[in-house]
């Protein structure tokens, strides 16, 4: 399990913003520069952070932050 | 339908406001503004020209005066126009920053521009106060969102409008005025200064009308961020200096909040770019038709070649005909383009915009035939065309030879007239509609500790056209990695933009170069491609 407080170094990594700090409802009309192309490097960034991988599909259905902390959480604990 | 020029008063400023509400629209709906969260408020064209009248009035204040140059660097937002109108009715020049550059974008357009002010936002302030040092003329900053002045040179935006008059009486203004000012990407070199005059609004407001088709009772939606050409030419001038109601929303690319505000909005005619269409043709078909398009009359394209499959979908899924343009930014205004009324052929750029007169020309200058290939040039003299590259008249007065404009595109003209992109003649690369420089993506990775050797250049992408491959090769103590490439992706997109994010990276032992020591970025391309490098003779030893 990671805490939502460890998403915020790689949040102000990616965006450049070293006073971001990001709730399970921050969406990506909250963030300065979060676009589509930006997202990628956030996905990437995350992808290397904690070794998991999304899918496609995945991708598609975050809707905030939230989601992607919870998809982070259950492809950690679905490790053996 | 409002008339043309009036007393030989062409600011655009007054044209957009002032003259719409003298022709009985001050009470008319000029923006609707959405935000990201979909609240909504409607400014009127008298709401238009009063706070364009109080930013002219503050600018007054702090100093500012005809000429100079003052720039916006933030999101689409309700005052980003208020702005951008107050600084043409002073006759300053307006420069709109696209709201992702990095510090080193940045850097180029407001050192190389000598702007004098900027507005911004607090959150966009870090960008600015690492550059600030090197940005002698830049003297006043003025905050959006700040309650407070923070500094003699930090002033806050809502401070000075609050005690600036709502009135303000636009001076003359001549064709030849300097209007606005919007950055291009080149091939080599740093971004230019691309320079256009209050003339301009002819062309623009014609085009709206007679391509776009827009007319009063239309309610216009243009896609893209004033901080490209579009975004002023169809975002501003055409639609406002006719007139018509536009939606303007604060939100990002998502599927379902554009087209519930297709529906919801009624909009009539909507204007929006290749890579959004493609985006779209990705999403459940049965979701979209569950749309009611039942108002949309007319939808166009631009930015980037608009591929038949979108066009085939589009006539399939929306049940709407989508009509591609294109322009420059040097050219201002549309110059070919697809239109209703006449036949589409999926594909091609369309026919020419009356008084616009294309050429496909040789290397030696000559005309080329039917079907063949060639550069696609511009007769000179087009109203919006530009006046300059400023302070590098030189590559400006290289654009042209024996009257007519190289565009750097290459085309070729059909039998029935019809123009059909091919290419470019240079490496510039574009992604998603913007124009990505090799040179800035490849100087910013040049940046980077490890990278020894870099060569950017543009690929076929399904989804952005085209997409920015780097290839680096490392200094011999380092080995590629996950997490250097991440580093490499970050700093680009934070020194360039993250438009310019290289979204592949390769580790290579060495980037092929000229015995001159350029960058052989065909050969780059043609591995990439697994295609065969041509003639390599001149390829450093």
């Amino acid at each position: 399990m990671i805490s939502l407080e460890q998403l915020d170094p790689i949040f102000q990594q990616v965006f450049d913003d070293d006073a971001l700090h990001v709730t399970p409802s921050t969406t990506a009309d909250d963030v300065d520069g979060w676009d589509s192309l930006s997202h990628v490097n956030l996905i990437l960034a995350l992808e290397t952070a904690f070794k998991v991988h999304f899918s496609q599909k995945e991708l598609l259905s975050f809707k905030n932050v939230g989601d992607l902390y919870h998809s982070i959480n259950a492809k950690l604990e679905a490790r053996p | 339908m409002s008339s043309s020029i009036k007393r030989e008063q062409f600011n655009i400023g007054h044209l957009c406001t002032r003259q719409q509400c003298e022709a009985g629209r001050g009470s008319k709906v000029a923006m609707r503004w959405l935000s990201a969260a979909m609240e909504q408020t409607d400014l009127t064209f008298t709401d238009l020209e009063q706070q364009s009248n109080r930013v002219a009035n503050l600018l007054v204040e702090v100093g500012a005066k005809a000429g100079d140059i003052v720039f916006t660097f933030l999101p689409k937002m309700p005052e980003q126009f208020f702005i951008l109108l107050g600084i043409l009715k002073i006759q300053a020049v307006a420069g709109p920053l696209f709201a992702n550059f990095g510090e080193e974008g940045l850097l180029d357009r407001l050192g190389d521009s000598q702007a004098k002010i900027l507005f911004t936002r607090r959150s966009f302030l870090k960008k600015i106060e690492r550059i600030r040092d090197r940005l002698p003329a830049l003297r006043t900053i003025i905050l959006i969102d700040s309650e407070a002045d923070l500094a003699d040179d930090l002033l806050s935006y809502r401070c000075l409008a609050e005690r600036a008059s709502t009135e303000y009486q636009v001076e003359p203004t001549a064709a030849e005025t300097p209007s606005l000012l919007h950055y291009t990407s080149g091939s080599t070199g740093k971004p230019k200064g691309v320079l256009h005059v209050h003339r301009s609004a002819l062309t623009q407001r014609m085009t709206a009308e007679k391509i776009l088709q827009l007319g009063s009772n239309d309610v216009f939606w243009c896609t893209a961020d004033q901080g490209w050409v579009t975004g002023t030419s169809y975002g501003i001038i055409g639609p406002w200096s006719l007139g018509v109601t536009q939606i303007h929303f604060g939100g990002g690319y998502d599927a379902t909040s554009w087209f519930s505000i297709l529906e919801s909005q009624a909009v009539t005619v909507w204007y929006t770019a290749p890579t959004a269409l493609r985006m779209l043709m990705r999403e459940d078909p049965a979701t979209l038709q569950r749309t009611d398009l039942s108002n949309l009359k007319h939808i166009f394209s631009v930015g980037e070649p608009l591929n038949p499959e979108v066009i085939q979908w589009s006539r399939r899924v929306l049940g709407k005909e989508i009509y591609d343009t294109w322009f420059q930014t040097e050219t201002g205004a549309i110059m070919i383009s697809n239109r209703p009324g006449v036949v589409v052929k999926p594909g091609s750029m369309g026919i020419p915009v009356v008084g616009v007169e294309p050429a496909i020309l040789r290397e030696d200058g000559s005309a080329a035939d039917e079907m063949e290939q060639g550069a696609l040039c511009l007769k000179a003299g087009w109203p919006s065309m530009f006046v300059t590259y400023l302070n590098h008249d030189d590559s400006y007065q290289q654009k042209f030879k024996d009257g007519f404009y190289y565009t750097g595109d290459t085309a070729y003209r059909d039998k029935d007239g019809y123009y059909w992109f091919m290419g470019r003649s240079d490496d510039v690369i574009n992604t998603a509609g913007h124009l990505v420089s090799p040179f800035e993506v490849e100087s910013a990775a040049l940046e980077i500790e490890e990278v020894a050797e870099s060569g950017a250049i543009g690929v076929p992408d399904e989804l952005l056209f085209e997409k920015v491959v780097l290839f680096v090769a490392l200094h011999k103590t380092y080995t590629a990695s996950l997490d250097l490439e991440l580093k490499i992706r970050l700093y680009i997109a934070h020194r360039v933009s993250s438009v310019a994010t290289p979204q592949q990276i390769f580790f290579i032992d060495s980037i092929p170069k000229n015995k001159s020591g350029k960058i052989m970025r065909r050969i780059l391309k043609a591995r990439y491609l697994g295609l065969d490098a041509g003639d390599t003779s001149t390829l450093e030893a």
